[in-house]
């Protein structure tokens, strides 16, 4: 029963060090450099250290969701669940804190049991997937609305204001110079890539978005791990949602408004593939990073909102266009 | 087959009793109907107006006390209002009242926020056919006329240049009359957002040393104002002395991202659609000013024009064109006066018949 699982291990393992990728994982991050140094040069107020504290706070939260959404993209599945978990674990966390609707003052108990409502959501995702069968951009569009619809109930209508001291503090207070959320999402990064480099949970994502039939026909169940992923994911986006509370001092259904497609963007502009099997967290943290630079430095730079979105897209299709550009040749077929 | 059918009979013969009873119903209504005879279908009897309100959601503060205002209205003579929402999408706001309008539609009044423009011709033309009593706000194609359609009585919309100028002002003076400011607008695309921009661009020139010194869209959206104020603040700095934005749910990520910056309190900031939190900020002195709609006002004023119509007491052909479609009064709140809306109470004078055009401000040119 061993021996076949430590086989899948070698399998998932086997594409990360080899010859002739380097260029491929390099390519993201020289992107970043190239974007970066551009606007550096064209902007003075870009690089300047103040921006870029702020470029790392605003990328906080959605590095975090990108965290989650990058499992379930390794396993060549797709999660739209997170505007509505966000949403949830949004108004849940600002009831549960000391807030003005209720009494509670729960603090770090209450982000808890957010983050856990999160999961849950994220479980109830999976679940659905494995046992209904329902594919996983059906389950999860349809979970988010659940998100938003307990997001609704719990919103009852008066919006929900923290006071909560140490939430509140941690957007506004700073460590080494940046926000206690940026470390936050530094620390859910380093966390998300010890899960993915050496759990199981992490090498059967990838081997499930690789060759899901060789791992079941291996003998491994697939479909616990499954519902672990999107459950982790879930955790990961509730987290982010009680990041955006933080930020706003208060609890918004529309926390996670936005935050699904962004996230794929990111997680997809740093190399992790839609196909399963390829990328990690780092890579996506990465894409983070570019997204984040691109928007923050066409405002510094002057583009006038109204050329905005159109410019960002393009620089999106062709970062992503460079990022898959020396795989061009095998993939013959794109869907 | 017996065991089929008879369900079916059960069914067929209740709903044959509904309609016999609903038709019972309906002429003693029209017995009751005082002197002032008129003999057609216009007169209903109160107790069989049925008011509906529909916004697009109820987390949304400001489309909430819409509804409140409705209910409030619906007390005062003794009816329910059906509350609607349908979350900002258009093809279930139409199957809402494409529901509605299958159901009896003789004494039906809806106060109907359309989600855009293109929405609020279908609504028109379904409650045309159906002769039910329709009054939009906010949204409406400029080359739609309310005048067109009998059973549309009325469209009530708000001036955004002015309110967008009023705010403007109230900055500038914020300020001390000179100064950098930064500007928030709304969804590029949409007649508010543009309208309050063109406000602040009328303010702006009649205030010559205040200085734009950057606009962005933030899309009406609070998490999004907190990320493009941050990177302005970090662009601009100590320049900018005042935040302009083209809604309230801005001005409050505005206000989250000086607090971040840690100047709360240093840079004015305004907005618009006077929400709970925004007033909330006035009052402590963290914003300097907003602008109503009054949300109470208009989920009450919608129901009231269709139940005055509907029961023969306003005369549908007695409102003038220019009270078919019409700008409502809006209030500048700033700290002088932000003790009289935070607990806003609908006046029910303000919704008596003779009463219900007071708050206009003239026809929409």
């Amino acid at each position: 029963m061993t021996s076949p699982a430590e086989d899948v291990d070698v399998v998932a393992a086997r594409p990360q060090p080899r010859r002739g990728v380097s260029f491929r994982d390099a390519g993201p991050p020289i992107a970043l450099v190239v974007i970066f140094v551009v606007f550096a040069a064209i902007s003075s107020d870009f690089r300047t250290f103040g921006n870029v504290q702020n470029i790392m706070d605003t990328a906080a939260v959605l590095a975090v969701v990108t965290c989650g959404i990058t499992f379930v993209l390794m396993m060549g599945s797709i999660d739209l669940s997170a505007p509505g978990v966000m949403g949830a674990a949004a108004i849940a966390v600002s009831l549960l804190v000391l807030n003005n609707r209720n009494d509670n003052d729960l603090g770090l108990v209450g982000v808890l049991l957010a983050v856990l409502l999160a999961a849950g959501l994220g479980c109830v995702s999976g679940l659905a997937l494995v046992i209904l069968k329902v594919p996983s951009f059906m389950t999860t569009l349809g979970v988010s609305a659940i998100g938003l619809g307990v997001a609704t109930l719990l919103f009852n209508g008066v919006q929900p204001n923290i006071s909560d001291e140490t939430l509140a503090s941690w957007a506004v207070d700073r460590f080494l110079g940046f926000s206690y959320l940026t470390w936050i999402a530094v620390g859910c990064v380093f966390v998300g890539w010890l899960i993915q480099r050496y759990s199981r949970l992490g090498r059967y994502a990838f081997a499930i978005g690789g060759a899901e039939e060789v791992l079941a026909l291996s003998g491994v169940k697939v479909a616990p791990y499954k519902v672990a992923v999107f459950t982790l994911a879930g955790a990961f986006y509730g987290l982010a949602g009680v990041m955006v509370t933080s930020q706003l001092s208060a609890g918004l259904v529309q926390a996670g408004k936005g935050y699904d497609f962004a996230a794929i963007t990111a997680a997809v502009v740093g190399g992790t593939l839609l196909t399963g099997g390829r990328g990690g967290v780092l890579h996506s943290a990465v894409g983070v990073l570019l997204v984040t630079v691109l928007n923050n430095g066409l405002v510094q730079v002057g583009v006038s909102p109204y050329w905005q979105g159109g410019v960002q897209g393009l620089i999106v299709v062709a970062a992503v266009a460079a990022a898959v550009f020396p795989q061009r040749r095998r993939n013959q077929v794109t869907k | 087959m017996k065991l089929k059918s008879r369900p079916a009979i059960a069914l067929l013969s209740l709903s044959m009793a509904a309609i016999a009873l609903a038709g019972c119903s309906e002429e003693a209504a029209g017995g009751d109907d005082n002197g002032s005879d008129g003999g057609d279908s216009a007169a209903c009897a109160p107790e069989d107006v049925q008011l509906v309100g529909q916004v697009r959601n109820e987390s949304n503060p400001y489309e909430a006390s819409w509804l409140d205002g409705g209910d409030a209205f619906a007390e005062s003579v003794d009816l329910e209002q059906q509350r609607l929402t349908y979350d900002a999408d258009s093809t279930k706001q139409q199957e809402q009242i494409s529901q509605l309008l299958a159901g009896d539609t003789n004494c039906l009044v809806m106060n109907i926020l359309p989600n855009g423009d293109s929405d609020t011709l279908p609504i028109v033309e379904g409650a045309q056919e159906a002769g039910a009593y329709l009054v939009t706000q906010w949204n409406k194609p400029a080359d739609v006329n309310v005048t067109d359609y009998d059973q549309w009585l009325s469209h009530i919309t708000y001036n955004g240049v002015d309110s967008g100028k009023q705010i403007g002002d109230a900055l500038a003076e914020a300020i001390g009359g000179s100064g950098g400011i930064i500007a928030l607008q709304g969804i590029l695309d949409t007649g508010a957002a543009k309208d309050r921009y063109a406000g602040l661009e009328e303010s702006l020139a009649a205030n010559p040393d205040v200085e734009l010194l950057d606009q962005q869209t933030a899309n009406f959206s609070r998490a999004e104002a907190l990320e493009v104020t941050k990177t302005l603040l970090a662009k601009h700095g100590d320049d900018i002395k005042g935040i302009w934005t083209a809604n309230d749910d801005m001005a409050l990520g505005a206000l989250e991202a000086l607090k971040a910056a840690g100047k709360e309190g240093e840079v004015a900031v305004v907005g618009i659609d006077a929400v709970p939190d925004a007033l909330t900020a006035i009052e402590s002195g963290a914003m300097t000013a907003t602008v109503s709609s009054d949300g109470p006002w208009q989920g009450g004023i919608g129901l009231a024009i269709g139940y005055c119509v509907a029961t023969g007491e306003l005369d549908a052909a007695d409102i003038t064109d220019d009270e078919r479609a019409w700008f409502a009064e809006q209030f500048l709140i700033t700290d002088e006066n932000v003790a009289d809306f935070t607990s806003p109470t609908v006046d029910d004078s303000e919704f008596a018949c003779d009463n219900l055009f007071n708050r206009s401000q003239g026809a929409i040119s």
